[in-house]
């Protein structure tokens, strides 16, 4: 890629003409995520053997989120620390992307802005590359446009779906793999998978904190043209 | 949901069948009906760009969330509305083409939408209703947003009138082309097996289509951009001090998933009847529903979930405050709305900046010579949208979906549609359109074979490249965005990598072609 490509793609999601107010502005005060870690633009080193994933809660094993083996400071205590288990990590370990079929791989797709019924049903859930729906991480303010999803939340979908049907068979695999010494020993395979990052209530990870209350809109964006995304525009 | 029955045949066609009964052959009329889908091809095609450059022309999010000021909201509402017909048109485009292709006849698209603008439809009477100027010509052109604009978009989508007659020429709706086309169907000479030529599993799938996107979505009004979407399994946080609703809460679907008639919106084709529910289909998202002897309805369907094109356009226009005392020869049915409010201005919405000062009918000789490598990249995607369309009947269908994905979704949405927001925010700086801002002109530029398309994209993306450069190395404040637009843009059509970032090409469809001839789909 030439040097002009690489420049116009760290700068992508500020090509968009900010209105003087500034988007989002004024944020929610104080900050709702003091407690959590901050967001990581990078992507920490994963277990061995587990598959990547779109978004928070949706992780197969200990330290299998977006800050990985090295772990995340807890804001509390100031130590370093892992998520604990299947289903508690923090955010997407599959490569960012901004839009609809631009996931690398199986069950890397985020979903909700463009994709039929069938796809915005199964957020995180798709088969192979450039099956997947719309940006990875799925924000907790994205809502599904088509199917029985329609209106509600892409994340909370996304969750629902790795508990009831990702989770059981990808559990089995892991097991399987475990047993021939294909997934690092340490990581436990329960039955029921953790509660998501408590910090969310249930809404999986906001924008705001995504965006380091609202300081740096390029650590992720989705793409369209309503700006109802809650993740900013492409364009 | 509420099923939609196929329309009844009038009395103008019950005669015309029993014409072709007795005047056609079983060849004859087979010819006469593939003669005439291609035409319902073209037309439908037409229609894209003219509504794609209308959407292009609006700044859906100038101000957006709990900023936005009335023209903000209408802006994003116009525009949400122009691309829910667009998507539908598309739709159309590929219903058309199913049906022909189920006789055994590829559907052709690339170099067929019009040469120039403003553009005639495919056989379109040259004289319509008065418009709102008191003009009577059907002419339709590439414009921006603006009540006129709105009234050649009636122009194209006019309801049926109740005594009209099938026409294969000189059509005053579209739905009469359509019925033109049943009665073809309809005809003795033809049965079930003529439309078993083409095989089901080649045609355009279900699959790949959905009604609404985020583009097709709009705000009700503000809303609170960080308001979560609601999660089914948890209450909802009390509102507090902040009224706004989220986004999700405010958003309205321009479409809806049961308008259609028949089991789906888009349908292969394998009878007669598949082929009635296709067209009802078009006809009355098109038009509106209706049935011989009842009123054309403003929505598309029984269960009046969804305006008709014509509808949801007349409702835009009736915010403008020009609609109040509109001059234009409107049908008596469906009957007008009342003017909605707030009122919008032209001159209010230039003010605002939700409208980009787009010229009218631009062809890219017409732009400086250091921009045209740029406006004939934007031209060639367009080409290789539609010979991707046409490529999807030789795929083999096991791999349809991917193809789909990868070229359709990929070109659209990811490249044209982010190159083509990036060109409008450059300012034409001389000639016939000094400025104006940069559009895309839609045109039927020439990529050669299908079999060499590709290829030929690539040497225009380079061109594209070096002209921004060129541009931006002379003026970077001015041009250094275009550039890196250009250049992101193009590099992701052909998936250059640096081997830290990487990008998924478009699909090349050399395999699928032998020059202009389709290698056999087995």
């Amino acid at each position: 890629m030439s040097d002009t490509a690489k420049t116009a793609a760290k700068s992508l999601p500020n090509l968009k003409q900010q209105p003087e107010t500034g988007p989002g502005t004024p944020v929610p005060a104080p900050y709702p995520y003091a407690d959590a870690p901050a967001f990581s633009q990078t992507i920490g080193s994963q277990p061995e053997g587990v598959p990547l994933h779109a978004c928070m809660g949706l992780n197969s094993c200990k330290a299998a989120d977006r800050y990985g083996k090295e772990g995340h400071k807890d804001p509390v205590t100031g130590q370093m620390v892992q998520n604990d288990c299947a289903g508690q990590g923090y955010c997407a370990t599959a490569p960012a992307h901004f839009c609809h079929v631009q996931n690398d791989c199986k069950n890397q797709g985020g979903c909700g802005l463009y994709g039929t019924a069938e796809e915005l049903s199964n957020p995180g859930h798709n088969d192979c590359r450039s099956l997947g729906s719309c940006a990875v991480p799925i924000n907790a303010e994205r809502f599904s446009t088509n199917g029985p999803n329609q209106g509600k939340s892409v994340w909370a979908r996304a969750r629902k779906v790795f508990e009831e049907e990702i989770w059981p068979q990808t559990r089995g695999e892991l097991l399987n793999k475990q047993e021939m010494g294909g997934l690092d020993a340490k990581c436990t395979l329960p039955d029921t998978l953790g509660p998501p990052p408590e910090e969310f209530q249930g809404r999986g990870p906001s924008y705001l904190w995504i965006s380091d209350d609202n300081n740096d809109r390029g650590n992720m964006t989705a793409c369209g043209s309503s700006g109802t995304s809650g993740a900013g525009g492409c364009a | 949901m509420i099923s939609d029955p196929i329309t009844q045949f009038t009395a103008a066609e019950l005669k015309l069948i029993e014409q072709m009964n007795a005047q056609l052959t079983h060849d004859t009329a087979l010819a006469k009906l593939k003669e005439l889908l291609q035409v319902a091809v073209e037309i439908e095609l037409a229609t894209i760009p003219i509504y794609l450059y209308t959407y292009y022309s609006i700044d859906r999010t100038r101000f957006s969330g709990a900023h936005m000021r009335e023209t903000d909201i209408f802006a994003n509402k116009a525009g949400g509305a122009v691309m829910s017909v667009a998507v539908e048109e598309m739709l159309h485009m590929s219903l058309s083409s199913n049906i022909l292709y189920s006789l055994g006849q590829m559907p052709q698209l690339y170099l067929r939408a019009p040469q120039s603008y403003p553009a005639p439809l495919p056989f379109h009477n040259p004289q319509g209703p008065k418009g709102p100027n008191g003009g009577t010509d059907v002419r339709i052109p590439l414009a921006k947003l603006t009540y006129e604009q709105l009234w050649h978009f009636l122009q194209i989508e006019y309801p049926e009138a109740p005594d009209a007659t099938p026409q294969d020429s000189d059509w005053d709706s579209i739905g009469q082309v359509y019925s033109y086309i049943r009665c073809l169907i309809a005809c003795d000479h033809l049965t079930d097996a003529d439309f078993t030529q083409g095989p089901q599993p080649h045609q355009i799938q279900g699959f790949n289509y959905s009604p609404n996107n985020t583009d097709t979505v709009h705000p009700s009004g503000k809303f609170d951009p960080w308001k979560a979407a609601p999660n089914p399994a948890i209450p909802n946080p009390p509102p507090g001090s902040d009224p706004l609703p989220s986004a999700s809460d405010a958003a309205v679907y321009s479409n809806a998933a049961d308008s259609h008639a028949g089991p789906a919106e888009l349908i292969t084709i394998g009878s007669k009847q598949d082929a009635y529910f296709a067209i009802d289909t078009v006809c009355d998202q098109g038009e509106g529903y209706s049935q011989p002897g009842l009123p054309t309805q403003e929505y598309d369907d029984q269960s009046k979930s969804e305006l008709s094109h014509y509808y949801k356009f007349l409702t835009i226009q009736a915010q403008f405050d020009r609609f109040e005392h509109y001059v234009e020869q409107l049908p008596a049915n469906p009957a007008p709305p009342a003017p909605v409010t707030p009122t919008m201005t032209e001159a209010g919405l230039a003010a605002d900046k939700v409208v980009f000062d787009y010229p009218d009918n631009p062809m890219t000789a017409d732009y400086p010579t250091e921009f045209q490598p740029i406006s004939n990249f934007c031209n060639g995607v367009f080409q290789y949208m539609l010979v991707l369309t046409e490529t999807l009947f030789l795929v083999p269908p096991e791999e349809q979906k991917l193809f789909f994905n990868e070229g359709m979704h990929r070109s659209m949405i990811w490249v044209l549609d982010k190159y083509i927001q990036g060109m409008r925010k450059v300012s034409i700086p001389s000639g016939k359109f000094a400025g104006k801002s940069f559009a895309c002109t839609f045109e039927n530029l020439d990529l050669g074979t299908r079999e060499a398309s590709f290829a030929a994209l690539r040497d225009l993306g380079t061109a594209a490249i070096a002209a921004a450069n060129t541009l931006a190395a002379a003026d970077k404040t001015k041009y250094g965005s275009l550039a890196s637009n250009v250049t992101y843009y193009v590099d992701q059509t052909f998936g250059v990598t640096d081997g830290t970032t990487k990008f998924m090409p478009l699909p090349d469809v050399k395999d699928f072609w032998n020059g202009d001839t389709p290698v056999s789909n087995g």
